[in-house]
């Protein structure tokens, strides 16, 4: 399995943690580690997401991620092999 | 202009053009329905038996007309009592829009009197969810929601209000409303061109996604087009007439023979607004073996998800559609044709007794019209429904899809009702679905509307039955209710008209005399040995069908 890190850009609320890592559980995906910070403009903050997962589980990730209304934007980073 | 919290919910749900409102008041939307009672020019409230009742009619109001459903409910119990519906909403993708009261705000967080979380416990069945906890963010946050629920794919949003808001007041009417985002360009279809082109035994899959962008006009078009043969998933089974003849029917575990047996003998399945459930597919490696897959759908995370495609258009089905369509000449393939009609004959097998499911059903189309809605329950009947109800026009179809509620159909028809000025609506139901919600009876004979109800009688679970007897060896494990209600009294109890049938002539003789001003039911009973068949077993695909007992 390929580790991999999404980086996103989502609303700096509460409850909005909840939603993400709801969405990882939900369908089974375990978060190594997770990293959260809020940005230079408060609105907002950056999180970054690390898990383990093939190239359909990632594609899956970002594009559930991407229709959550508070994720403002969905990178998905380099991988890692392991 | 300085209005309160409730004053401002009516202003934006009259601004959003709501004027019927599903709900049940309670302690923490008491100002919310005080308002309400100043506005009833303008908003029509129906006061349902239970909120999941409220929610359902809600579903079924927004799917008749295509506008947003919206149902109240007070806090905790009240809200938690949506829950099915809000689900049964977000799996079928119909537009809702929740509104709940909550404790005050010093209270949220304290475990106050019927306080929950209903953020939290609606978070994986729902679009989205807001909290409005000062008065300034509410209109804003209306206009959100409204937006969110009719946006991209369609689905519920949940406003939770707490009380104190309610009554809290702030200037109203800056925001204008959100303007709906224009479409999602067409993408290059040039793949999709060039794969028609050089297929065979072309097939289109069509779903809930084909009625969601009012497509039918444009699959009716691409189908005739190419002489390819449709088979439908629940969701899309009224985007296309019955007695078109390339419509082959509901595909999937309990589909037409010839809707899942031509799947699987195309060479090129052309998939519009579909998820590829696990009901409708069988086993997927099987399933996918043999064709390319041109997947259209409005959802990017959908595309991929279930099946592998092999080309992927993300977009709304009408717009790709109307543009695939300047691109097609027209393709004739006359052994594909024949071959389908020889599938076509396996479906027309002869009934399996006088009083049976499939007599009922086509006995009660016979007294309605192309415009009557129908509702359903889950279980064997809904499927019965799906395999002889003979749907012409789109949108007359109430049943639970994604989530298979028992108890939505009761709801949902009230719901279908209203939204079509009260015609007359009918509910296939069964003896288990019906007693989960039976309730609503109560709230249909309170607005005199002309519902029939049919039963399809047979004392036990029979979906689950079914199950237990073909894949438990025959162990009846709590499906024989062996209950003794008699629902004509029942519904009699209640101030309908209920009846007692066991033949085609009696429901025919009852059905040319129903009330017109109070909901009739009709309890019909039926074997309990009868199966819904064809079948695919679980897991399998279309070479182990079962087509007769």
């Amino acid at each position: 399995m390929e580790k991999f890190t999404v980086e996103l850009i989502v609303s700096n609320h509460y409850g909005v943690l909840n939603r993400i890592t709801g969405l990882y559980a939900r369908r089974g995906y375990n978060i190594d580690s997770l990293y959260v910070n809020e940005t230079e403009n408060p609105e907002f903050s950056r999180m970054l997401i690390v898990s383990k997962g093939d190239e359909y589980i990632q594609t899956q990730i970002v594009r559930q991620l991407s229709k959550l209304y508070d994720v403002k934007q969905v990178t998905l980073m380099a991988t890692v092999k392991r | 202009m300085k209005l309160n919290g409730a004053q401002i919910v009516i202003e934006q749900l009259c601004a959003h053009g709501v004027t019927t409102v599903f709900g049940y008041p309670g302690g923490a939307v008491l100002p919310l329905y005080d308002e309400l009672s100043k506005n009833t020019h303008r908003i029509t409230h129906i006061i349902t038996a239970h909120e999941q009742g409220a929610a359902h009619a809600a579903d079924g109001y927004a799917r008749t007309s295509g506008k947003t459903g919206v149902v109240f409910a007070t806090s905790g119990p009240g809200a938690t009592n949506l829950v099915t519906g809000i689900a049964n909403a977000y799996l079928d993708s119909v537009p809702m829009v929740a509104i709940t009261g909550n404790v005050a705000v010093p209270l949220l967080g304290k475990d106050s009197f019927q306080e929950v979380d209903i953020l939290g416990i609606t978070q994986p069945i729902i679009k989205h969810n807001f909290v409005a906890r000062d008065v300034g963010e509410l209109e804003y946050i209306l206009n959100e929601a409204f937006y969110i629920a009719n946006s991209g794919r369609r689905g519920p949003v949940l406003v939770d209000i707490p009380k104190s808001v309610q009554t809290d007041e702030c200037e109203y009417g800056d925001l204008p409303s959100k303007k709906m985002p224009e479409h999602l360009p067409v993408p290059s279809l040039e793949q999709a061109v060039n794969a028609i082109k050089g297929c065979k035994k072309p097939y289109i899959y069509a779903g809930g996604g084909v009625l969601a962008s009012d497509a039918q006009a444009e699959l009716m078009e691409l189908s005739k087009r190419l002489c390819a043969p449709v088979g439908l998933s629940m969701m899309g089974m009224t985007a296309i007439p019955h007695d078109y003849e390339l419509n082959l029917g509901m595909c999937g575990m309990h589909g037409k023979y010839a809707a899942t047996a031509a799947q699987s003998e195309c060479d090129l399945m052309i998939a519009l607004g579909v998820r590829f459930s696990d009901r409708a597919t069988g086993n997927i490696e099987l399933y996918r073996q043999g064709c390319s897959i041109i997947h259209i759908d409005i959802d990017l995370a959908e595309i991929g998800k279930n099946v592998s495609s092999d080309i992927n258009i993300n977009g709304d089905v009408k717009d790709v559609l109307r543009k695939l369509l300047t691109l097609l000449e027209p393709i004739k393939n006359e052994k594909w044709l024949t071959r389908i009609e020889e599938l076509k004959q396996v479906d027309k097998a002869p009934q399996s007794g006088d009083f049976s499911p499939q007599s009922i059903i086509e006995t009660v189309s016979c007294f309605c019209d192309d415009d009557t809605v129908i509702a359903t329950d889950v279980g064997q009947h809904q499927m019965w429904v799906m395999q002889y109800y003979p749907f012409k026009k789109p949108r007359v179809l109430l049943t639970s899809g994604g989530l298979g509620a028992m108890g939505y159909g009761l709801g949902a028809a009230i719901g279908g009702c209203l939204a079509k000025d009260r015609r007359r609506t009918v509910l296939f139901t069964s003896d288990g679905s019906l007693g989960m919600n039976l309730n609503e009876i109560a709230t249909a004979v309170s607005l005199e509307l002309p519902l029939v109800i049919i039963i399809l009688n047979n004392g036990v679970l029979g979906m689950v039955r079914q199950w237990q007897g073909m894949f438990f060896g025959a162990r009846y494990s709590q499906t024989t209710l062996n209950r003794k209600t008699n629902f004509a009294a029942l519904a009699d109890a209640f101030g309908a008209k209920g009846y007692w049938v066991n033949s085609i002539s009696q429901l025919r003789s009852i059905l040319e005399n129903l009330p017109t001003s109070c909901p009739a039911v009709i309890d019909c009973k039926i074997d309990m040995d009868e199966k819904v068949l064809p079948m695919i077993p679980p897991g399998g695909s279309a070479k182990n069908i079962i087509l007769r007992r």
